[in-house]
């Protein structure tokens, strides 16, 4: 920051008495008066402003209230994540929306993550077809705008999958059609707290075991295996639980009965467009991101690495990307930021986010300040615990003994 | 293109007899191709894929489409792509529901508005030249767009649709942001509080909401702000939000250049006797643009590029005016060619834009 530059060491100019210090000088003077009158000017415009507001909305027969909240909405949704009628209020049908938008940030959150990942390992490989085909890709999706592959998407997902009852069946068991994609799914008739309390306690043994390692190999040098154990202990303790008859997990396999299908997770078509299209636009982003942070390490490690004899994959896991994420995070949340805030384009396939009420509200309401107000509240407060959390993180995955 | 090697090492004279070509070949597949099992498999997955989606593509593309001068009979028995939608559909999927007559003054404004961002890429005179540039492309457009003047019969602001209207935003709205964004970038770094208040409170509201949520703003808030009677349209309340969008990116962008600047540069400067603002205009900003400049063509970039978000607030960008063009019963089919065709000129014009920003940063650097 420049204001806290060091001053001009003028009192060590030789000849010069150091200057007193005064506490009204020109200068301060000056910029008291501009900054009174910016903020007199600022104030005054704020009221002008509120009173053509007033003015406005008394035409049309309003005033700022935010009563209509609790009266009946009207209106129904694309999809819900909490019990939701027509016959709910305003609060309760914008609540909707904000779980739908965080559902929707959430899923391409993890997808996009996973695509931007493997596409920016993918684009410094050795293999120089692979690391093309990655470029390209990265290339290709930078520059087209996300609203052009939305709707693309969309309107090929409507035109071109077949109806419900010729269903494409996609490998796993799910099922795709054009009302939407439909996945296998567990459900959990018995024992929901018993495989919660199993959670835990996995999550607490895998902690200590991988501290255990990390301990062990800054003793010996020797790595034991972390992932492997850690998978067969969460398997083994299910299968145990559900041998004992503690927790029942089924497998709800979605199925063709009559004119629907039944069983298994439903997404919509508009949310797996959305899902997927934001999933691979934010993917090359992150790519581009992934890929600066990897060709930051230093060349020099690798080639030591790889002189003590670690493979590829450990070399890449063990040296590269624990250096590369110190690079990556800071621009990654500032990538994951745009994400959370263009989940917002979902108006334009009709899916009902938190814009998507608000739109449909305005409209059935004319109360454009209070809702945008709400909508703005409600953004600003999504960003800043997810910038609190991506600066936690970048405190976490920075190696000890370093600063910044 | 690849800025990579910055500094080439000294040339290596070689002296061994030169190989055949196919040797020479056949190293390179290996070392780059085939260089150990994982490497293999993958490149193999990959021709693999390659053998199966580029065929694909190239039927529907070329072998099996209808060419620009079929007709709609020949598209519904063809089995790819119907290009005689382009040549029926184009004058829609550019213009939308600009009057048929008048269309060339919308055409026209496009081609002011790109020569316009053609010339300043490589603007050679002062800002105040290149500021001049700009208004004088604006108000072509205004001119062009609204009619009124010149004898030219005025056109409604919702009529202005697809490819002027897209260009007209983006580019004016940004040309109109930068020096704000600049004025904010550096009110954020003053040491009056209420300036740097006023700055930050700018800032971080429209970086944390949404694009659509301020075009939100613009369409229903920003009337209301108004006095009674000032309205005129959703067209100027775009222009304005948008504007003031972009400032607090471009801003962000600035600080970005001001946070790396050397301070003994900036007391050398007053030594020899420089105002504040001379400072500011000889010594930091050209410095601080530059350093910023990667930062500002994303941003820029991605400007444009959100620009066609204007259709989910009602206004007609390239994709609106595709659905529209797609509205048509006989027509329907086809949204993926005019979706392609819109793609490829977001394609073109990014990569030209950032290619030639890229360059820029390296032609103005200190050698």
């Amino acid at each position: 920051m420049a204001a806290t530059a060091p001053a001009a060491p003028a009192d060590l100019v030789v000849g010069r008495p150091p200057p007193k210090p005064v506490l009204l000088t020109r200068r301060r003077i000056r910029s008291a008066t501009w900054q009174t009158a910016l903020a007199v000017a600022l104030i005054a415009a704020g009221y002008y402003a509120h009173l053509n507001v007033t003015r406005n909305l008394a035409a049309s027969g309003v005033a700022i209230d935010f009563g209509f909240l609790t009266r009946e909405a009207g209106f129904d949704v694309s999809e819900q994540l909490v019990a939701y009628t027509p016959k709910d209020s305003y609060a309760r049908v914008l609540f909707v929306g904000f779980l739908n938008t965080l559902l929707l940030a959430a899923t391409t959150l993890v997808l996009s993550s996973a695509i931007g990942l493997a596409i920016g390992i993918a684009s410094t490989s050795r293999n120089w077809l692979v690391r093309n085909l990655a470029r390209v890709y990265i290339e290709l999706l930078r520059n087209l705008p996300k609203l052009l592959i939305v709707l693309a998407l969309y309107i090929a997902m409507v035109r071109g999958l077949p109806l419900v009852r010729a269903a494409w069946t996609l490998p796993g068991g799910a099922l795709l059609a054009n009302r939407g994609l439909y996945l296998p799914w567990p459900e959990i008739p018995v024992g929901t707290a018993a495989l919660a309390a199993i959670a835990v306690v996995w999550i607490a043994a895998t902690w200590t075991w991988a501290r255990a390692v990390k301990r062990h190999q800054d003793v010996t040098g020797v790595r034991r295996a972390v992932a492997l154990p850690a998978a067969a202990g969460l398997v083994f303790a299910v299968a145990l639980a559900h041998a004992a008859g503690v927790v029942e997990v089924r497998w709800s396999v979605p199925a063709l009965t009559g004119f629907n299908i039944t069983g298994g997770a439903h997404l919509t078509v508009q949310f797996t467009a959305l899902w997927l299209s934001l999933s691979i636009y934010h993917a090359s982003q992150i790519a581009e991101i992934v890929r600066g942070g990897i060709i930051s390490v230093d060349k020099g490690q690798r080639e030591a690495a790889a002189a003590l004899g670690l493979r590829p994959s450990r070399v890449l896991r063990l040296i590269v990307l624990p250096q590369a994420i110190r690079v990556i995070v800071p621009p990654l949340g500032n990538q994951y930021l745009n994400l959370i805030k263009n989940t917002s384009i979902a108006l334009a396939v009709g899916y009902s986010d938190l814009v998507g009420v608000m739109n449909t509200a305005v409209n059935q309401t004319f109360r454009p300040v209070e809702l945008m107000l709400v909508v703005m509240l409600v953004f600003l407060a999504i960003n800043l615990t997810t910038a609190a959390a991506l600066n936690w993180f970048a405190a976490w995955a920075r190696p000890p003994g370093t600063t910044r | 293109m690849t800025d990579a090697a910055p500094a080439a090492p000294p040339p290596i004279i070689d002296l061994r007899p030169r190989r055949p070509r196919h040797v020479v070949a056949l190293e390179w597949a290996r070392t780059n191709l085939f260089d150990g099992v994982v490497n293999t498999l993958l490149t193999l997955a990959t021709v693999a894929f390659l053998l199966w989606s580029i065929p694909i593509a190239l039927r529907w593309l070329v072998i099996d489409a209808v060419g620009i001068g079929g007709d709609v009979a020949a598209c519904k028995t063809a089995g790819g792509a119907c290009w005689a939608f382009l040549r029926v559909k184009g004058d829609v999927i550019l213009t939308g529901t600009y009057p048929f007559d008048e269309r060339w003054r919308a055409q026209i404004a496009a081609v002011v508005t790109l020569a316009t961002v053609a010339v300043a890429l490589f603007w050679r005179g002062g800002v105040l030249g290149l500021a001049g540039l700009f208004l004088a492309g604006c108000l072509a457009n205004l001119a062009l767009l609204s009619g009124g003047v010149l004898g030219l019969a005025p056109v409604d602001a919702t009529r202005w649709n697809g490819l002027p209207l897209v260009l007209f935003l983006s580019v004016f709205t940004m040309a109109a942001a930068l020096p704000i964004g600049i004025f904010l970038a550096l009110a954020r770094k003053s040491q009056a509080v209420v300036i740097r208040l006023v700055a930050i409170a700018w800032i971080e509201t429209i970086r944390g909401i949404p694009m659509v949520a301020v075009l939100f703003a613009g369409v229903f808030i920003l009337p209301l702000l108004m006095p009674p009677g000032w309205y005129t349209s959703s067209m100027v309340s775009i222009f304005v939000v948008l504007t003031v969008f972009h400032a607090a990116y471009f801003a962000e962008d600035v600080r970005s250049g001001l946070d790396d600047f050397d301070a003994g540069q900036i007391e050398a400067a007053y030594s020899i006797g420089l105002t504040h603002w001379r400072t500011l205009r000889l010594v930091v900003l050209p410095q601080a643009l530059r350093t910023a400049l990667p930062a500002l063509t994303n941003s820029i970039i991605g400007g444009y590029k959100d620009t066609s978000l204007v259709a989910i607030v009602g206004l007609f960008d390239l994709m609106a005016t595709s659905r529209l063009a797609t509205a048509d019963v006989e027509w329907q089919a086809y949204s993926l060619e005019a979706n392609i065709v819109v793609g490829a000129f977001y394609l073109v014009t990014c990569v030209a834009v950032s290619e030639r920003f890229r360059r820029l940063a390296h032609i103005d650097a200190p050698k």
